[in-house]
């Protein structure tokens, strides 16, 4: 209650407005300067100033040959090359005419317009390196100085980003919006969001997309002394509060880190889409040609699979036998199909196993005349349907249904066929 | 069972001769229809909303619609005073749409007070867009909207309509989505305008204030349509509630049906005590009859235990009929598809009567029906006829029958019809002066725009509380304005509904392996109704609260069935901490101030149903609720020769008689304002009666109780002086013993409280 007490003493502040007073719009007003910048430019930071304040950057370059956990840099050319050659129109491609900016925010909150972005971090190619710039908000009031550094309304380019595309950029557009009278236009940018790519490969192989765990499982790299994400909001604050960053310097190369990662988890990413050698696990690579299934790429998602297939036990590759069965299926080829889906009942997890028992079932009875078999099949599909939860129990009772109507049907035209073989 | 269908008239003309009826019916009133009053379309309506309107058979205006449109059309913000059933929307869809058709980057903004109201509203303007033939777009914009619309709503949404929460927590704080309805904002409506009083009310205030800090950010100045049922100060409400001036539209050309009014008293069953037959039994035989004659009917009841009593009690009548749904419970609480279910079922006729709490009171649309009862006066002269509006179809007769509980209130009105029937109704108060709501709201303005040195916020002077909150961590101050730093995002922490922020969640767990969720309650009610023990009625169907988990606020519950429910008592102690005001009167001293509150469920009750006798109690184990808040308290002396007990006794009948003339000053809810006395007041050790609002911060109705102190006991003495019981009864001071004194106790304690000699 001594939160409503300490309220409840500010009613005598309460003061009601006396007139209106007709304000003219002021022009823009450049802010003045924080009084930490000092203190600022010893932790290291450099202020900067422009037409609308001040603001703070911090620049490192990096070599080509920098190698950031397992890999090095310059393997972001051979990944663009690799697009070049491959011909195949892939939304996370590249093309070498490209600007690419990778890019990442810190953020003072999760959401809303009372969030501000406190910290852009630009890594980009210049000139025979890679040049990391970082920009720190010097305080709310020089927000618009500190946009227009960004030059993110000037040139054109390609924001590769982890999660930026629902994060990072709409909250650069709300921002930008917010100084919309300052500031010339914010351009529409392409934008490539390694979160997205990072869920189809490993999906069912990491347990959870954060960037750090992508990095120790797939990147080789371990961050030692890195403060988590969580606490850069506080940090910030802090630092504008007291003016003091020695902390906020950690987010900085926090921000780093995940800057270096972008690149070389672009790297690996687009060495396992293109190379043909197996990299990674039968689950990362059935994943691949799944989504090469549904960018319908279908020549390449078979090649993908029938990699797995050859490369790993039938047990490990049990995912890849079910998608490739359906490929087979489509292009009529309906005895390697059945092989597949029969291969892939070994491992594969109820709901799909469902599937595949229909189809099963479907082949049987349709394609191969093969009664018997269809009825075993179906059998099979009703126990499964018996034994699992994983419907919720009005689409059970509804499968059930089919189920049974399958059942009868082949039922039906099982008994018919043994009448005219017995007559 | 012997049934035969039958029209109001007829069924009237029966009962002017039904001896039974005939002893409690007081007072017989009829009130004529009206004609309609027309005025020609305007010269600059657009030809498509003409010829909509014609496709729906209109040729002219009425002539309230017709002042509505010339107000907007000269950018007048304004204020429509309109029955129910009235053609109230095209007080604000007709210059919408004009203001579309015109230009159609124009964008509005409509705010219904819940979702359910919203949802109606926007079928009913797509019809009329769709009589159009023109491409407006109109979205509903609220917690069930689909994310895959969401950016095209924000962005070419036409007409958008939505309710205060959403707004306050949904779209003000991610304004920057919105750019193309904030940069084109023409209109913004509001309807249902007298609901938004007391603390919700107060609230909104403030979220309309943050809506037009935005819009001002943007370059946009919308102008505001309300409409508003019948209260006694609409301008001044809608003008506080918008800050912005506005013309007064009270007069309506819509046509008005007959109406017949009845006044029922139940019957004095034991004449010494003054007690009388139970009004809920009474509507049970009422409703009964009225079922028989198949006419649709609503029941209102006034809480949400007297509709589900209701609903058991009416279920009789289709017991032997299979999924018979012709009599169902409506009331908040229930989940949203039940009632959705319930309003299509009124409208197609298939259930013929609905019994409810004031939930229905509101715009929903469930058509028009037949037959209004009343059970117990629901408090204001502005509900009553809000109520008694739910009957009548057009130019049909339409019954509307006020059964009287034994309240003081309620034997006040039965008996003098004409408070109801003749006086101007009451007046809705809000207060956005409260500071702890105002600071809420401040907080929320300073996260979606910053504020500068020399910005105000509304009509307030808020420099000093911005250094306040600054001190707080939750601002920073640059050279020239005050910025928001926080991780927090304000709005969630705020409810616009409810002193409580949080609600007890209702889970059934009558079949373990299948829990559900049945409804909410806030904190504060659930303290008395959904304490272990309690029985909690749902559609009427009885729960037992099993556990009351509050920590996590969730009851847990199981279905029951058993013969009584159960009543919960409140311990309250009250501190003064500030006296702000003071008047010396002749024998007592009246003063307002600020005070600090501390109220503890003690134990409930069973009562039986049938016989709503005492069958046991037991205790309610739960911790203190307290709150700060305004309260104006009557200080006097122990009169010589009393004990305590004595005092105990009549102050507590003092206070159940003034409680109940409240509502005849002032619009509130009953639960807004509470009267509690205290035989040795903490400050002053002295006998004294507190009013106070029961919010905190206050919401300032007993600073409004202040200033009509006089009046208040006034009418007070009279009614427990006139009442004819003898030793005092529930309907006055409350049912006293046989040899108490009680009656005389509390009129000698009335007298020292007034200021004038009876």
């Amino acid at each position: 209650m001594s939160y409503e007490n300490k309220i409840l003493q500010m009613k005598k502040l309460l003061g009601k407005k006396k007139e209106v007073k007709e304000e003219t719009k002021p022009k823009y007003q450049k802010p003045s300067q924080p009084i930490y910048v000092k203190n600022w430019e010893d932790a290291g930071l450099t202020l900067i100033e422009n037409d609308f304040g001040v603001l703070f950057k911090r620049e490192v370059r990096y070599p080509l040959d920098f190698k950031h956990g397992k890999v090095y840099l310059r393997s972001f050319f051979h990944a663009v090359d690799m697009w070049h050659n491959s011909n195949i129109d892939h939304p996370f491609s590249i093309d070498s005419n490209e600007r690419v900016i990778f890019f990442d925010t810190e953020t003072t909150g999760l959401k809303g317009v009372g969030t501000y972005i406190f910290l852009i971090g630009l890594l980009e190619f210049c000139d025979k390196e890679f040049v990391l710039t970082q920009y720190v908000l010097a305080d709310p009031s020089n927000e618009a100085a500190f946009l227009f550094e960004s030059k993110f309304w000037k040139q054109q380019a390609t924001i590769v980003t982890y999660n930026g595309k629902s994060f990072d950029w709409p909250q650069l557009e709300t921002r930008w919006t917010m100084n919309q009278n300052v500031l010339p236009k914010l351009k529409q940018m392409r934008q490539i969001d390694l979160l997205h790519s990072t869920k189809r490969l490993w999906k069912n192989n990491l347990e959870r997309m954060k960037l750090t765990l992508v990095e120790e499982e797939k990147l080789g790299f371990k961050r030692i002394g890195d403060i988590p994400g969580h606490l850069a909001p506080i940090i910030y604050l802090d630092a504008v509060k007291s003016g003091n960053a020695q902390s906020l310097m950690k987010v900085l190369y926090h921000n780093e880190w995940d800057l270096l990662s972008l690149v070389t988890l672009y790297s690996i990413s687009t060495n396992l889409l293109l190379e043909d050698e197996i990299q990674d696990s039968a689950i990362t690579h059935t994943n691949i040609g799944k989504w090469y299934g549904d960018l319908k790429y279908e020549e390449k998602a078979q090649n993908v699979l029938y990699n797995v297939t050859d490369n790993f036990n039938d047990h490990e590759a049990g995912n890849a036998y079910f998608l490739l069965a359906f490929q087979q299926k489509r292009k009529s080829f309906y005895k390697e199909a059945a092989i597949s889906f029969e291969k892939s009942l070994l491992t594969i997890e109820p709901p799909q196993k469902l599937k595949a028992l229909e189809q099963l079932a479907m082949l049987y009875e349709h394609q191969f005349k093969d009664f018997q078999n269809a009825l075993e099949y179906t059998q099979k599909g009703l126990a499964l349907l018996e034994n699992h939860y994983f419907l919720k129990e009005q689409q059970k009772v509804k499968a059930k249904e089919k189920w049974y109507k399958r059942y009868n049907r082949i039922e039906k035209k099982l008994s018919t066929l043994l009448n005219v073989t017995v007559d | 069972m012997f049934s035969k269908k039958r029209s109001i008239d007829e069924l009237l003309q029966e009962w002017r001769y039904d001896e039974e009826l005939k002893q409690s019916i007081v007072h017989w009133q009829t009130l004529e229809g009206r004609p309609a009053q027309y005025a020609p379309f305007p010269e600059q309506l657009h030809p498509s909303i003409e010829k909509a309107l014609q496709s729906r058979g209109i040729e002219q205006l009425y002539t309230h619609q017709r002042d509505a449109f010339d107000h907007a059309l000269n950018g007048q913000s304004f204020t429509a005073v309109t029955p129910t059933a009235s053609g109230k929307s095209y007080c604000y869809h007709l210059p919408v749409l004009q203001k579309v058709l015109e230009d159609s980057s124009s964008r509005a903004l409509y705010l219904f007070p819940t979702k359910a109201l919203a949802q109606d509203q926007k079928s009913d303007l797509n019809n009329l867009i769709e009589a159009m033939d023109e491409e407006i777009l109109s979205y509903t914009y609220d917690g069930d909207t689909a994310p895959a619309i969401r950016q095209k709503i924000r962005k070419a949404g036409h007409i958008v309509i939505t309710n205060p929460d959403m707004l306050h927590s949904g779209i003000l704080p991610h304004h920057t989505k919105w750019v193309s309805l904030f940069e084109n904002l023409k209109y913004i409506v509001i309807d249902e305008l007298h609901t938004y009083k007391g603390v919700f009310g107060s609230h909104v205030a403030h979220v309309i204030r943050r809506l037009k800090r935005i819009c001002a950010f943007y370059g946009s100045d919308p102008i505001f349509i309300c409409t508003s049922a019948t209260i006694k100060n609409p301008k001044e409400l809608a003008e506080k509630l918008t800050n912005t001036k506005h013309e007064l539209i009270s007069k309506s050309g819509a046509p008005v049906g007959k109406k017949t009014f009845i006044f029922y008293n139940p019957p004095i069953v034991h004449p010494t005590f003054g007690v009388r037959r139970s009004a809920i039994l009474e509507v049970r035989d009422l409703a009964t009859r009225l079922f028989e004659a198949g006419i649709q009917s609503i029941v209102f009841a006034k809480s949400r235990v007297r509709v589900e009593m209701l609903v058991t009690y009416l279920k009789g009548l289709t017991k032997n009929k299979i999924k018979d749904e012709s009599i169902r419970g409506y009331r908040g609480g229930y989940l949203p598809t039940e009632r959705r279910e319930i309003e299509k079922g009124l409208r197609d006729g298939e259930i013929q009567i609905v019994v409810s709490t004031n939930a229905l009171e509101l715009g929903v649309d469930i058509g028009q029906l037949q037959a209004c009862i009343m059970t117990g006066y629901p408090g204001n002269i502005a509900s009553a006829w809000q109520q008694a509006g739910r009957a009548g179809r057009r130019q049909d007769s339409a019954l509307i029958i006020y059964v009287a509980a034994s309240t003081a209130l309620d034997q006040y009105v039965v008996n003098n019809p004409m408070y109801l029937l003749g006086s101007s109704p009451e007046e809705a108060l809000i207060n956005p002066e409260n500071i702890l709501i105002l600071m809420d709201h401040l907080k929320c303005a300073a996260f979606e725009l910053p504020f500068s040195m020399t910005e105000t916020y509304g009509e307030f002077e808020v420099q000093e509380l911005l250094a306040y909150l600054e001190e707080e961590g939750i601002l920073v101050k640059t050279s020239s304005n005050w910025y928001w730093m926080s991780e927090r995002f304000p709005a969630h922490d705020i409810s616009l509904r409810s002193a409580a922020q949080e609600n007890v969640v209702i889970v059934d767990q009558t079949i373990p392996a299948a829990t559900k969720v049945i409804g909410e309650m806030d904190t504060y009610s659930a303290m008395t109704l959904l304490h272990e023990e309690a029985i909690y009625l749902h559609q009427g169907t009885q729960f037992q609260v099993e556990k009351l988990d509050w920590e996590e606020k969730k009851a847990y519950v199981r279905e029951v069935d058993v013969d009584y429910f159960t009543d919960a008592n409140l311990a309250v102690e009250l501190k003064v901490m500030s006296e702000d005001l003071t008047k010396p009167y002749k024998s007592c001293q009246v003063s307002y101030g600020d005070v600090s509150l501390l109220a503890i469920p003690t134990i409930f009750k069973k009562i039986k149903f049938s016989t709503h006798e005492n069958i046991g109690s037991g205790p309610i184990h739960l911790p203190p609720h307290e709150m700060h808040t305004n309260a104006t308290w009557l200080t006097f002396d122990l009169p010589e020769n009393w004990s305590e007990e004595m005092l105990t006794d009549s102050l507590t009948g003092v206070a159940y008689a003034m409680q109940s003339f409240v509502p005849l000053f002032i619009q509130c809810d009953r639960s807004d304002l509470s009267i509690v006395p205290q035989v040795k007041a903490v400050h002053n050790k002295k006998p004294t009666l507190f009013i106070y609002d029961s919010y905190p911060g206050g919401i300032g109705l007993s600073e409004k109780v202040y200033d009509i102190i006089d009046p208040l006991l006034r009418h007070t003495y009279n009614h427990v002086y006139s009442c004819p019981c003898q030793h005092g009864c529930p309907s006055c001071i409350g049912a006293q013993d046989l040899s108490s004194q009680g009656k005389e106790q509390v009129l000698k304690i009335l007298t020292i409280l007034m200021n004038e000699s009876m």
